[in-house]
């Protein structure tokens, strides 16, 4: 994975999420590309065009309008195409029934927002460094929320 | 006392009846019998003595006949011949008579055929003699003396003749006296053994009526105490009771279904259509479908509907039925109406409440959701812009500048503490409770694990105790343990490292004046103490009350929800929570847990 660049994508209506997402990436020393979307509208209309270049990483935010993130995740695993993306909810809630239901729909990780920036960037970066292969073979209810 | 116990004696009696009966119509019999054959004894009696009678007097006029003659040959007077014919006359007609007598008698109508031979012969002999008596000649002495004897030996065989046949009505009357006496010789038993019999039987179906009518009465007396009881209950309970016989289309009601209708007794004429005219219009078709289901599907049904009662109010009614088939053979369905007006009104403003409290809670369930979302998001942006601030433009700020932003940064920190304990609280109460028997030892093994960090720094010791097993809401008694052991950390005394008691005691609720009045008997007592702080003994309640704090927050941070969540705690397990302490001494929490959860 060291040798490839590591395509990350989120999905967040809040402006300063986003902002705070991409600038946490230009401070972490791993080669990533970063694409940010604004709603899920916009991810699922980008994802079903021809020929791009899936992600690796797609972070996932949950309250979105129009299409939450609880739908695309249902769409994505729905499609055969997007088998190979990791999908890590990036939530403010942390409440159980979104971590149940994101559980269930078959998402790898969920993330709570951390509310300092250091500890955002030190979660993105255990995020992507993650060995998906491993971490997805033992998912389970309790190492499913990802505490650093 | 029940109607086929009764109706068994009713058949026992017929049965007594029918065998009294028989047993009067066997003993008339028998009586009749009886008197039939003393009858016929007493006429055989007549009979003989009748014969005996005759047949001396023949004895006798044969006897005159011979008198007479002879009388007439010594003295030659004309009166003895005159005697001698009618003695003779006598003996004939004597015969007749026997003749007459003895008809059905064939050995003595034998025995009188001899005897009228006899007679015969021993008038030959007279009436040899006779023909000398008109002639008046000498009378061959010799000769009339052969004759007297020969008369005299013929009158001897008549008289044994006689004898003989008065012997033999002798031992027709013994005959008869022993076939009587034989026949009447058990009688007077029988008849006896037979009236004391019926006697017997008489007294046993006396005291059986007797005790039958006694029962009846008794019987009668508590159909009337229960139909009064019925009515009274009907009155109090506002319903009235109905007997519908679908045979003959006989519908009756109970006295207080006028009542429930507001109308006099006597106003109300009982058919089936009257009643419908009290019916509210809009629900007479549930009582016609009701009825008409009884009657196609002989099915009862429960019906709710609304009654106009005659001064205008407006009722609810329920109506039940049953079927029965009475002992006519009729099917009857009988049922209750009842007024459930209040029950109805009751139930419906508990339904409005119902549904008031579950739009509330739904209210609460979206303030959660505005808490745990909308309400974070800003504040973790703030924070993130700070820690931003502090991280890329520490340099550029001044010393008051970065004063402020540090004083910004703790207040946001403090509201996080705030918006998460506030939610803690009331998912506290929200969450769905599992209840499970678990081992409290276990949870306080984890409480006290996930405070290592903090009992660790405070040098804390904690002295515990065993703990029982109890249904729980498992992660709710390890949030309790943890509130109250950080609880005791936080408020210790300076330079006195904290010691934190455990101790555990089953007790009965009697004991304890806050628990007498619980449904619970049996209680364990949990008391965990300190040596810390300490608080007056007039906050002692106050402290449990939701962000109530007795310290300032520069002092001892803190939100004042952490013993509000224990109080909920212990309220979702019927439990309860009390607090005491000497003031710079320490404290001590006791909480009551009940030992068999009632959940409810």
């Amino acid at each position: 994975m060291q040798s490839e660049i590591i395509r990350v994508m989120l999905a967040d209506d809040d402006e300063d999420d986003r902002l705070f997402f991409r600038e946490a990436f230009e401070e972490i020393k791993i080669k990533t590309s970063v694409t940010t979307l604004n709603n899920g509208i916009e991810l699922m209309d980008y994802l079903n065009k021809p020929n791009i270049v899936l992600p690796h990483i797609l972070f996932l935010d949950l309250n979105m309008p129009g299409k939450t993130g609880l739908d695309c995740l249902r769409e994505i695993k729905a499609n055969d195409t997007f088998k190979d993306i990791a999908i890590a909810i990036y939530s403010t809630s942390s409440s159980d029934e979104d971590i149940e239901e994101t559980f269930v729909q078959g998402a790898n990780i969920y993330i709570k927002k951390p509310h300092d920036f250091v500890m955002l960037k030190s979660t993105l970066s255990e995020v992507i460094t993650l060995n998906w292969q491993y971490h997805t073979n033992g998912l389970n209810r309790d190492n499913f929320l990802l505490s650093i | 006392m029940n109607f086929k116990s009764l109706l068994n004696k009713s058949n026992l009696i017929k049965s007594i009846f029918v065998g009294s009966l028989f047993v009067l119509i066997f003993i008339s019999t028998i009586t009749y019998k009886n008197s039939v054959s003393i009858t016929e004894s007493t006429q055989l009696l007549i009979h003989t003595q009748k014969v005996r009678v005759e047949l001396e007097q023949l004895n006798s006029s044969l006897k005159n006949v011979e008198i007479n003659q002879t009388s007439y040959f010594i003295s030659r007077d004309s009166i003895f011949l005159k005697d001698f014919n009618d003695s003779r006359l006598k003996v004939s007609e004597s015969i007749n008579l026997l003749q007459s007598l003895t008809h059905d008698n064939l050995k003595q109508q034998n025995n009188l055929d001899s005897l009228v031979k006899l007679i015969r012969l021993r008038y030959n002999i007279l009436l040899e003699n006779a023909i000398n008596l008109d002639d008046s000649i000498q009378v061959n002495a010799k000769r009339f003396n052969k004759s007297l004897l020969e008369g005299k030996e013929i009158m001897k065989i008549i008289r044994n003749h006689i004898n003989k046949m008065i012997d033999l009505e002798g031992v027709y009357l013994q005959e008869q006296q022993q076939h009587y006496e034989k026949e009447t010789y058990f009688t007077p038993l029988y008849s006896l053994v037979m009236l004391m019999f019926s006697l017997i039987v008489f007294i046993i179906s006396y005291y059986k009526i007797n005790k039958d009518l006694e029962a009846l009465k008794q019987a009668n007396l508590i159909l009337k105490i229960s139909t009064e009881t019925m009515n009274h209950a009907e009155d109090i309970g506002a319903f009235s009771s109905w007997q519908w016989d679908l045979e003959n289309n006989n519908l009756v009601y109970s006295e207080n279904h006028h009542k429930l209708l507001g109308i006099p007794t006597q106003e109300y004429n009982a058919k089936t259509n009257q009643f419908l005219d009290f019916v509210h219009p809009d629900d007479r078709h549930i009582i016609i479908s009701g009825q008409n289901r009884v009657i196609e599907h002989n099915q009862s049904t429960v019906a709710f509907f609304r009654v106009i009662r005659q001064d205008g109010n407006l009722r609810y009614f329920k109506s039940t039925g049953k079927f029965l088939t009475a002992s006519s053979g009729n099917r009857i369905l009988i049922g209750i109406n009842m007024d459930v007006t209040e029950e109805y009104l009751v139930s419906k403003s508990l339904e409005d409440r119902n549904s008031e409290l579950e739009k509330s809670n739904k209210e609460l369930a979206s303030f959660n959701h505005v808490a745990s979302h909308d309400l974070q998001e800003p504040l973790r942006k703030i924070q993130t812009f700070i820690s931003r601030i502090f991280e890329k433009e520490a340099t550029n700020l001044s010393s008051h500048g970065k004063d402020y932003l540090e004083r910004i940064q703790v207040s946001a920190k403090r509201m996080r503490i705030l918006i998460d304990d506030l939610l803690l609280f009331s998912r506290t109460n929200k969450v769905e409770k599992v209840y499970e028997r678990t081992d409290l030892n276990i949870l306080l093994d984890m409480a006290v694990l996930e405070l290592t960090e903090q009992i660790e720094d405070a040098k804390a010791q904690i002295h515990r105790t065993i703990l029982p097993t109890l249904v729980v809401i498992p992660f709710q008694i390890q949030q309790l343990f943890i509130n109250l052991i950080s609880n005791s950390i936080k408020y210790s005394r300076k330079d006195i490292s904290p010691i934190i008691s455990f101790a555990c005691k089953k007790i009965n609720s009697s004991d304890y004046n806050e628990l007498i009045k619980e449904k619970n008997a049996q209680y364990y007592k949990l008391s965990i103490s300190d040596n810390g702080l300490g608080f007056k003994d007039e906050y002692k309640d106050a402290i449990f009350t939701l962000f109530y704090r007795l310290h300032n927050n520069s002092d001892y941070p803190g939100t004042g929800i952490g013993l509000a969540i224990c109080k909920k705690i212990i309220e979702n397990h019927k439990g309860f929570i009390t607090a005491e302490s000497t003031f710079g001494e320490g404290s001590t929490f006791h909480i009551f847990l009940p030992i068999n959860l009632n959940k409810r």
